[in-house]
């Protein structure tokens, strides 16, 4: 007869368990179900299920229950399991309606593509027992990196010339391991704030959740290449700037700037691209980085090596003044 | 380049059977002429299927669907009244296909605009004709736009782009 949650633990764990002893799942399919105190077994290895792992955005907990927080009971470390869930779903940017899916079996591909890269969160993938693709994910010690960013207690001014060098070097190399993906003809998928993290101990930026996928055919890595946009300019910014944030930092609509629509980014008509007119201390050549993913461009980066070989000089060239 | 060998590049859509249409409506009554309908296979993205067989399923009637396309367009031109003869379909598979061919050329999956432009180069048509369906810039940046990437890096030949 097959062990009980009681039987596991007493084998496993030292310390008494005193949470709620759910049950046993060797098939994963019907994830609802599975909640704090189920015990997972599939591949070689016994996982604790603490809780759903939720999403925060805006105050707001979305649970994602498909995701669970777990103990690995072999070695006592904490791991994040992604169960199958396959949704699609449609990403609204602007104006415009991209459709995403979200695939189990790209994430677990890259896994083993960046095994022991650390630019990508580390983790593998096995199957259960009904073949589900479970992916076992280590957690990454850190915060966001925009919340990090957001968080330094320092103005524009200081954040540019104080912080800015050292996290645009380290944000090139995370550009740098989106190419790595790319070459191998794979795409992150979902390049945004969120999934780029800044590691407490090392400083390293890591990104995380690459499970979405999408049907370009022309420009397979065009969304890849408009979030590192993106992320550029809040990194630049140090936030996004809408008109009436711009308002406020000038404190009177009379003393801002002259700012035209061409000067916002393509996609987000309210995020300021031009940061130039409002930081005037930063270089033209940066600042003409951001202005390819504004509406006044006539021309895209197509691949993150093109984006690369405009925003790497930058960085040596202030280098050099510095 | 032959100035009598035009290329067609469909991909299943209303606007490129408006491109088929107009290219043999501007041809009816011209001898000499060599049309071929090219179709640059895209099959859906293996990793929104939940496991092979699925994707391979969806692989088979994408297919079906594009060969039935091309066989009705070959007959449509020959309404207008140009010779069967005179018209060809050339399917360039991906080389990404599970449906086990060895094909002596395949597409890589990078760009349609440059497998299109290489078929045009290699057979040496002198004109290209595209179907555009009109993006927003934005739409270009994310998606890419395959006949402005033809009007950019098309050589040696003209380009008709019909909207």
């Amino acid at each position: 007869m097959s062990e009980t949650v009681k039987q596991i633990l007493d084998r496993f764990q030292s310390d008494p368990y005193m949470g709620r002893q759910g049950k046993v799942y060797t098939d994963t399919s019907d994830f609802m179900r599975i909640t704090g105190g189920d015990v997972l077994v599939f591949g070689d290895g016994h996982y604790l299920v603490l809780r759903d792992e939720v999403e925060r955005s805006y105050g707001v907990e979305d649970p994602k229950y498909w995701v669970k927080r777990c103990r690995h009971l072999e070695s006592g470390e904490r791991r994040l399991l992604k169960l199958v869930f396959y949704e699609k779903f449609i990403l609204q940017m602007g104006d415009i309606k991209v459709t995403c899916y979200r695939s189990p079996r790209k994430e677990a591909r890259i896994l083993g593509l960046v095994r022991g890269d650390s630019r990508f969160m580390q983790g593998f993938s096995a199957e259960d027992e009904k073949g589900n693709t479970i992916r076992v994910l280590d957690v990454v010690m850190g915060k966001r990196l925009d919340n990090w960013i957001y968080k330094l207690d320092v103005d524009h001014k200081t954040y540019f010339f104080t912080y800015l060098p050292k996290i645009l070097e380290k944000f090139i190399g995370a550009c740098e391991a989106i190419a790595y993906l790319h070459a191998n003809g794979e795409k992150h998928g979902d390049i945004r704030r969120d999934h780029l993290w800044r590691e407490t101990q090392t400083g390293d930026y890591v990104w995380i959740d690459f499970d979405y996928t999408f049907d370009f055919h022309e420009n397979p890595f065009g969304l890849d290449v408009f979030g590192l946009g993106g992320l550029l300019l809040y990194i630049v910014g140090k936030g996004f700037y809408s008109r009436n944030d711009i308002i406020s930092l000038f404190g009177d609509e009379n003393k801002a700037p002259d700012i035209e629509p061409k000067d916002f980014l393509l996609v987000f008509k309210n995020r300021l691209a031009n940061l130039h007119k409002i930081f005037p201390y930063i270089p033209k050549e940066l600042n003409w980085v951001l202005m390819h993913f504004s509406a006044g461009a006539s021309v895209y980066y197509e691949t993150v090596d093109e984006f690369l070989s405009d925003l790497r000089p930058c960085l040596k060239k202030w280098g050099k003044k510095q | 380049m032959d100035t009598n060998k035009i290329l067609v590049a469909i991909d299943g859509s209303e606007n490129s059977k408006r491109a088929v249409e107009y290219v043999a409506d501007i041809v009816k009554g011209c001898r000499d002429f060599d049309i071929t309908l090219l179709h640059i296979e895209r099959l859906p993205d293996r990793d929104i299927f939940a496991d092979e067989d699925a994707w391979k399923k969806a692989c088979v009637a994408h297919r079906q669907k594009i060969e039935s396309f091309l066989s009705d367009n070959k007959q449509m031109i020959a309404d207008y009244g140009i010779p069967q003869k005179r018209v060809y379909t050339d399917y360039v598979e991906s080389c990404h296909s599970p449906l086990e061919e060895e094909p002596s050329y395949c597409s890589r999956g990078t760009s349609i605009a440059q497998d299109i432009l290489h078929v045009a180069e290699k057979e040496h048509f002198g004109t290209v004709v595209i179907g555009r369906r009109g993006v927003s810039k934005a739409e270009e940046f994310m998606f890419g736009s395959v006949s402005n990437k033809i009007i950019h890096s098309g050589k040696d030949c003209t380009v008709w782009v019909v909207q």
